[in-house]
């Protein structure tokens, strides 16, 4: 008996210690202080004690039970104190978190990348061309006719009379394929310049994706083939590629691209001009002149070139209104993408 | 070009709704922009008019027979042509350079401006005011009416597109039309009132005593019709398109030249001098007393072509037969014989088609482009990837971005002014500047020479916003009137490992060419404020950018692009603050420059605090740079660390990098690295124009733990050569 109140004594005390919170301590009272508590349940078992024993039992069993009173209220204190100090420390957790700013990507030159990875994937390499282009590769090895008004179309800022900004993509053709044997696949990403005033939809400044393949047997199905993939990849399985016969001096026959308009899905509405159609930019297959120009055979290689702007496809995407955005260095615009 | 419906359908017997019909046009290759419900001013008609917008190689689509004879060839309807003959202009008097007929003498002197001039007298006219019917189709075409003879022939332009000039007979001196070249220093009083200098390369119509019309573009006011004239002379002729083209661009267009520059059937100059005769009689009255003259200097036969079924299949990925081509061309008016291959026959209307490529893409647009079943080419064999350094220019970017920084663009048009305000060095390298000879403004004036600049403005931008905290990374081309050093090409098609195919064997270097620019890429930055987002509870001291904040950056990009030999040197730059100013080298070359900004820079651009900035050849760095890593294996031994403080002058010969690889040398060869603290500087403690420098050292050694007299026998070596040979004091 005498044993068996120790046990009690030492297990009691031990479980108020481990008790961490409120809610555990009590749990130990009731188990030991309870009106159905360890500590009742032994004082029954005294009265089967013989009777010789009982005094001294019972003067242990009081002993005990004050102890056992005695931890639960040091912890019962401890505890309090406990909650009190950590209460103290408690902070407003609606205050904004603090953390190093993330750098975001251009959403021009998010889409332009965009553009890219999905002409990788088809097989196609990335070259760049400069920025400011001698007249041959812009307008002569092109196939511009000397003087011819489509030039005017090109709105050219000069530097001197050889050497000007380039107003599309198209003259990096040229300068790849002066160095390389078909078979050609090549992506052009770059900016170009042309004499525009500068409104909500128009700028000075813009970039073009150009591509070009040469090889044997492309044919101009190819080019509608390879453009619809791209439309796919980039807006999903809805988008379509619209071609419509058009001019451009380096490619025959020319066409314009346009893309299922993805505000309106094709129906119509006022971004596309109620044509359910976006032009996006021109195509065509590289003319035999253009291919002569650089020693190709034209009997063996045809191929195909197009220019996409890049501008118009991220407005679409990001329902950017107003060009101008693009250029301003303004952080609120930049980091929203 | 404006056409109007009604006129258009005088010539187009079709089925076709306008909607339909303007779907089969644009989608034929004459773009319908819109339409316009047009009223006249006087309230007197209505019409539709179909706002076209046509490419430069059609100029056969400028006139409302073109659209008709377009959209007839599309749907297969075909179109009808105005019917007016007159036998003096069916039996026209022809002749290579010179023909009289009564009164009136036409002498073509230039034939390489003018191969054809036709010409057609006629007398006893009433000038007066145009009819309504005639007033309201010009009107709706956009022309204004002057007088009914001017505004027929003005008609014949829009109708058959042939660009006419109606001269008061009576003033040319002798009845004696002159094509020729002006003379140098000619001068023509024109229609709009305008004195214009000619020179040889205008070409004019004149009279024995001088000009009296520049040719193709304006009539002269001298010989214009008049209230009074009686007799009216019209011309009707063919001009070279480059010609034409020249003067244009130089004294400015006009209906009449836009046409000629996109070329106009040089056989369409009789047909259009019995339309106008037929519509001035009508309207003026009078009556044709002479056979037409027709002074042509070649015969303008139509030319043939042969066309390969097979390869217009091969071209268009499409199974035609021969047949269907030929139905297709001979709607747009070609003759065609069938065979192997298909001969041709252009109509002259269409010198746009002068090869089988030509006839190959008119067989796609009679065919339709939609009908034309897209394919995948089976050529897209090969893996597409980027080449190194293109991967490269992205990882930089990326690093930068990972830095907090966002990825701006700036035009690169700028001015010289611009360099001015933010103090760019002022020697003449720095400001030789590539200019553009025709810009929009002053403020675009020249190419870019520095990306700073424009950032500078950026954050200037933001400022104004109450935007203070500015983060902006560009990467860019920086344009130099001449090469300056080295570069690495861009383009490069050849994926790593693989030589290019030159052609003949001709290695030229590609991207720029003798005449042009020198062009680099750079990268900068600008940062201002902070860099945290939500730094509501920190001191600015440790919220804000510093120095040491951006050259981290610096350091962690090119660490990501794997440059170990970045260094960083005091220097002087008229951007930035003296004290605060580095110049970036990898090895014995200078990337560029780093700092805080100039205060009085700042101030030019009204920036509210310090602001610290970048800008580095990207050339230069992804030249060395890669993103190759070997794996280098972790250590298994435990590091020990000893800490050291030196008392130094505070001056740049004992920079933290010097000491630190003072230290480097003495400390044997346990020690893994040494990295600066603590810096501070206490004139009681150290005295005046001293500071204190602690340093940390890690040793390791690769096969066991270190022993404290392993330790302690590095330490006292480091001790020894800072005290000995560099001459510093250092901390017990
Ligand atoms: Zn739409």
């Amino acid at each position: 008996m005498d044993d068996k109140l120790e046990q009690l004594r030492q297990q009691a005390v031990e479980t108020f210690q481990a008790a961490a919170d409120e809610e555990q301590l009590e749990q130990a009272r009731i188990e030991y202080l309870g009106r159905h508590g360890q500590l009742r349940e032994i004082m029954k078992d005294l009265g089967s004690v013989s009777p010789e024993l009982r005094p001294a039992l019972g003067k242990l069993a009081n002993q005990v039970s004050r102890e056992v009173e005695q931890a639960f209220a040091q912890r019962q204190e401890q505890i309090a104190a406990q909650v009190a100090s950590q209460e103290a420390e408690a902070i407003d957790v609606t205050l904004p978190g603090r953390a190093p700013r993330v750098g975001k990507q251009h959403p021009l030159l998010a889409t332009l990348e965009e553009m890219i990875e999905i002409f990788l994937g088809l097989g196609f390499t990335v070259v760049e061309g400069p920025d400011v282009e001698n007249y041959y590769y812009s307008f002569e090895a092109l196939n511009y006719p000397e003087l011819h008004p489509a030039m005017d179309e090109q709105m050219t800022f000069y530097i001197s009379d050889n050497a000007l900004l380039r107003s599309q993509t198209s003259p990096v053709q040229i300068r790849v394929m002066e160095q390389q044997q078909p078979p050609v696949r090549i992506v052009a990403p770059g900016r170009c310049f042309r004499r525009d005033t500068v409104d909500a939809t128009h700028c000075h400044t813009f970039y073009q994706l150009e591509g070009l393949l040469v090889d044997e047997g492309v044919t101009f199905a190819d080019l509608k083939g390879t453009l619809e993939v791209f439309a796919r990849e980039m807006f999903g399985p809805q988008c379509h590629m619209r071609f419509r016969p058009d001019f451009f001096p380096f490619t025959e026959p020319s066409a314009e691209i346009a893309l299922t308009c993805i505000i309106c899905g094709g129906e119509g509405c006022r971004v596309c001009g109620n044509t359910g159609w976006l032009e996006v930019g021109g195509s065509g297959m590289v003319d035999p002149n253009v291919l002569a120009g650089v020693g190709y055979d034209t009997e063996t290689y045809t191929g195909y070139a197009f220019g996409v702007g890049v501008e118009r496809l991220a407005m679409l995407r990001h329902g950017i209104d107003d060009i101008r955005l693009f250029y301003t260095g303004d952080m609120r615009f930049l980091q929203q993408f | 070009m404006r056409v109007p419906y009604s006129w258009l359908k005088e010539y187009l017997q079709t089925e076709l709704s306008l909607a339909e019909l303007c779907h089969l046009l644009t989608m034929g290759g004459l773009e319908v922009e819109g339409f316009e419900e047009w009223t006249a001013q006087d309230g007197g008609a209505t019409e539709q008019i179909l706002m076209t917008s046509v490419t430069p190689n059609r100029g056969d689509l400028l006139s409302i027979i073109g659209v008709a004879r377009h959209a007839g060839a599309l749907s297969g309807d075909g179109h009808s042509q105005p019917a007016s003959s007159f036998p003096e202009v069916d039996e026209a008097l022809i002749d290579a350079n010179k023909a009289t007929a009564g009164p009136v003498t036409v002498e073509i002197v230039d034939p390489i401006g003018c191969p054809r001039y036709s010409a057609l007298l006629i007398e006893g006219i009433d000038v007066g005011p145009s009819p309504d019917w005639l007033r309201y189709r010009l009107e709706a075409a956009g022309i204004r009416s002057i007088n009914n003879v001017v505004d027929c022939t003005n008609y014949v332009v829009w109708e058959l597109g042939q660009p006419m000039h109606a001269f008061d007979f009576r003033l040319i001196k002798d009845g004696h039309i002159i094509v020729r070249r002006a003379e140098p220093g000619e001068k023509l009083l024109l229609l709009d009132d305008t004195w214009q200098m000619l020179g040889p390369e205008d070409v004019v119509i004149a009279d024995p005593m001088g000009a009296v019309a520049l040719a193709g573009i304006m009539g002269g006011a001298d010989t214009q019709m008049r209230e009074v004239t009686t007799t009216v002379l019209l011309e009707s002729a063919h001009f070279d398109p480059v010609a034409i083209r020249r003067t244009s661009l130089r004294l400015g267009g006009t209906q009449a030249s836009y046409r000629f520059e996109r070329h106009v059937d040089p056989n369409l100059t009789l047909p259009a001098l019995a339309r106008a005769a037929q519509l001035i009689l009508e309207t003026a009255g009078g009556a044709i007393t002479q056979r037409a003259l027709d002074v042509k200097t070649a015969d303008f036969a139509p030319q043939a072509i042969e066309m390969r079924p097979q390869r217009c299949n091969a071209i268009l990925g499409t199974d035609l037969d021969a047949a269907t081509m030929a139905a297709y061309l001979r709607r747009l008016g070609c003759q065609v014989e069938e065979g192997e291959p298909l001969a041709v026959c252009v109509p002259t209307f269409r010198p746009d088609i002068e090869r089988e490529i030509d006839l190959v893409e008119e067989v796609a647009i009679v065919h339709g482009y939609e009908n034309i079943s897209p394919t995948v080419p089976g050529h897209l064999v090969a893996s597409g990837r980027l080449t190194e350094v293109q991967r490269l220019r992205r990882r930089a970017g990326e690093l930068l971005r990972e830095c907090g920084l966002h990825e701006n663009l700036s035009f690169s048009m700028t001015c010289a002014a611009e360099l001015d305000r933010c103090c760019f060095p002022s020697d003449a390298t720095s400001r030789s500047l590539v200019l553009l000879s025709n810009p929009i403004s002053t403020e675009l004036s020249a190419m870019r020479r520095a990306l700073l600049p424009a950032l500078l403005e950026a954050a200037a931008r933001n400022a104004r916003q109450r935007v203070a905290d500015v983060a902006l990374y560009e990467i860019g081309t920086v344009f130099h009137p001449q090469k300056i050093v080295g570069q690495a090409s861009r383009l490069s098609t050849t994926p790593p490992g693989e030589t290019p195919v030159v052609p003949n064997g001709d290695e030229a270097p590609l991207g720029e060419g003798p005449d042009l620019p020198h062009e680099q890429q750079r990268v900068a930055a600008i940062m201002m404020g902070s860099p945290l987002v939500g730094h509501w509870n920190l001191p600015d001291e440790q919220a804000g950018v510093d120095f040491y904040y951006l050259k981290g950056i610096v350091e962690q990009m090119c660490t990501g692009l794997g440059l170990t030999r970045v260094s960083f040197v005091r220097y002087e730059h008229s951007m930035f603050h003296p004290g605060k100013c580095a110049e970036v080298t990898l090895g014995e070359r200078s990337l560029g420059v780093m700092g805080e900004i100039a205060p009085e820079v700042g101030e030019a651009y009204d920036l509210p605090g310090p602001a610290y900035a970048f800008e580095l050849s990207l050339d230069m760095l992804l030249e060395q740079a890669t993103l190759q890593r070997a794996y280098r294996p972790l250590r298994r031994y435990p590091a020990a660390e000893r800490d050291l403080a030196v008392i130094v002058p505070d001056s740049d010969d004992f920079s933290a990098v010097r000491l630190a690889a003072e230290i480097a040398q003495a400390g044997g060869q346990f020690l893994e690295s040494v990295t600066p603290f603590d810096v501070y500087a206490d004139a009681e403690q150290f005295g005046a124009e001293h500071k204190s420098i602690a340093f940390r050292l890690i040793f390791r050694a690769e096969d066991r733990t270190l022993t404290d007299d392993e330790l302690d026998g590095a330490m006292a070596e480091v001790h020894r050569h800072l005290e000995e040979r560099v001459g510093t004091e250092v901390r017990k």
